[in-house]
């Protein structure tokens, strides 16, 4: 008899095939109030790491922008102003719900014309090789099955020259700065997550998720394997957060 | 390096300040639209560090990068880029400060910023909350009355002396043009009190019907 292949999903882990429709789960229960929690969580600090995200894509008017993992288009909305009318950007997630409350709040604000929707999964891109200028995944690398599959995909569909930003939460520097962190994580996020979006286990999920996501230098590595160059990342709010970029040559 | 989240918050924040003051003021929004695609690097040399002012439709955003093309670059340090926003006599060159590019450019974003006009009451109760933002007006209130009594005790020939020879307060003129600054943010505030009990009186009007 052969072993089932396994992955981790938190702390648990559960066959490969499995890991893609739990995650799904867990977007679909957080979906309406994503952005609520998500200032409720960071302080509203998530803003700035998007922030220097932008800062960092050097987007242009006229250029081709995908924003995998785009969720509620905090992004999008942003890359839509700066690539212009004569630009195009592509707002993909893997979850309809997280898509379909993006989709609504962009037309809310009346950002529409340069932007495209598409639900895709990051490891399997739907798009021709050498297509855009730069591509943003924020917070959804760690969500991601095969992580080494999803940067290969997103090197393929990127243009020469082009970069790739993965904002994603990773290893603080400091033990104390670690400490304090582990103790927010653990009682206060889904306790949060209990009392403002009725849903302690998703919550759970999203901390476990971000300790077995690879740190700083290991990510750095993946995408110097995956073929990216010139790879660097950048430590925020103490390493809670690092902003990964790597170029195609 | 310092950790990018911070800077971040500072470009945020100024970028807010100014475009909130902009959301109140039609006319110098037009204006700016007229200067779209524009942009203004900073070099700052007292704090060390690099600012780009980019115009876009009506606003102004705030960059610590740009890539694109730059219409023209100030260098000086922040007191000198201060006070070239503020003081209406004050020039590049009186200040030290070198500027590449377009000079034109420079001075109608200089005249824009300084003839912003900023409606304090509606951008600080957006900001802060009805309440909080009479609180906020309580505390300026009772700092502006410290200053008229201040202005009217302050005996004339030692406040010459500490102003003119040792430098370690402002002029009278500047003085005074501080405290009619914080007068008319008073009368701001007293406007926001009444809007406030107006809106007050209609809850009980409406609480009552």
């Amino acid at each position: 008899m052969t072993e089932r292949k396994t992955t981790h999903f938190g702390y648990q882990q559960v066959p490969v095939e499995e890991k893609a429709g739990r995650v799904a789960d867990v977007f679909h229960s957080v979906a309406a109030r994503y952005d609520v929690m998500n200032d409720l969580m960071s302080g509203g600090i998530h803003r700035l790491w998007k922030r220097f995200t932008i800062e960092l894509s050097a987007a242009r008017p006229g250029q081709t922008i995908l924003d995998i993992a785009g969720g509620t288009g905090d992004l999008t909305a942003r890359f839509s102003r700066i690539v212009g009318p004569a630009g195009k950007v592509v707002l993909a997630d893997i979850n309809a719900s997280m898509l379909k409350v993006g989709r609504d709040r962009l037309l809310d604000r009346g950002i529409a014309g340069n932007v495209e929707t598409v639900q895709a999964d990051a490891q399997y891109l739907p798009f021709p090789d050498n297509t855009f200028d730069c591509i943003t995944i924020a917070f959804g690398l760690r969500n991601v099955t095969d992580k080494d599959l999803a940067l290969r995909s997103m090197l393929r569909v990127l243009k020469p020259g082009g970069r790739l930003l993965v904002l994603e939460f990773s290893k603080p520097e400091s033990k104390l700065l670690e400490k304090v962190y582990d103790q927010y994580s653990f009682r206060l996020l889904p306790f949060m997550g209990k009392l403002v979006a009725n849903d302690a286990e998703s919550y759970r999920y999203l901390a476990e998720s971000i300790r077995m996501h690879p740190d700083q230098q290991t990510l750095k590595d993946m995408m110097g394997e995956a073929g990216f160059v010139d790879c660097e990342f950048h430590n925020m709010t103490g390493g809670i957060v690092a902003l990964h970029k790597g170029i195609k040559p | 390096m310092t950790d990018p989240t911070f800077r971040a918050g500072f470009d945020a924040t100024l970028e807010t300040a100014i475009n909130s003051a902009l959301r109140y003021d039609p006319g110098t929004r037009a204006r700016l639209d007229k200067l779209a695609g524009k942009v203004l690097a900073v070099a700052l040399s007292a704090p060390k560090m690099n600012l780009f002012l980019v115009i876009e439709d009506e606003r102004i955003e705030v960059h610590s990068r740009w890539g694109g093309e730059v219409t023209t670059e100030l260098q000086g340090s922040a007191i000198a880029f201060l006070q070239l926003l503020k003081n209406r006599d004050a020039t590049p060159a009186k200040l030290g400060v070198t500027v590449r590019g377009s000079s034109a450019f420079l001075a109608e974003l200089q005249s824009i910023l300084r003839d912003l006009d900023i409606d304090w009451e509606e951008p600080l109760s957006k900001l802060v909350g009805d309440s909080p933002a009479h609180q906020i007006g309580l505390g300026v209130r009772a700092a502006a009355g410290w200053l008229k009594d201040a202005l009217g005790k302050a005996p004339g020939a030692a406040a010459e002396a500490v102003s003119e020879e040792w430098q370690v307060t402002p002029p009278q003129a500047q003085f005074e043009a501080f405290a009619e600054d914080v007068s008319e943010l008073v009368q701001g505030v007293d406007r926001l009190e009444a809007r406030i009990a107006h809106l007050r009186q209609r809850l009980n009007q409406r609480g009552t019907d």
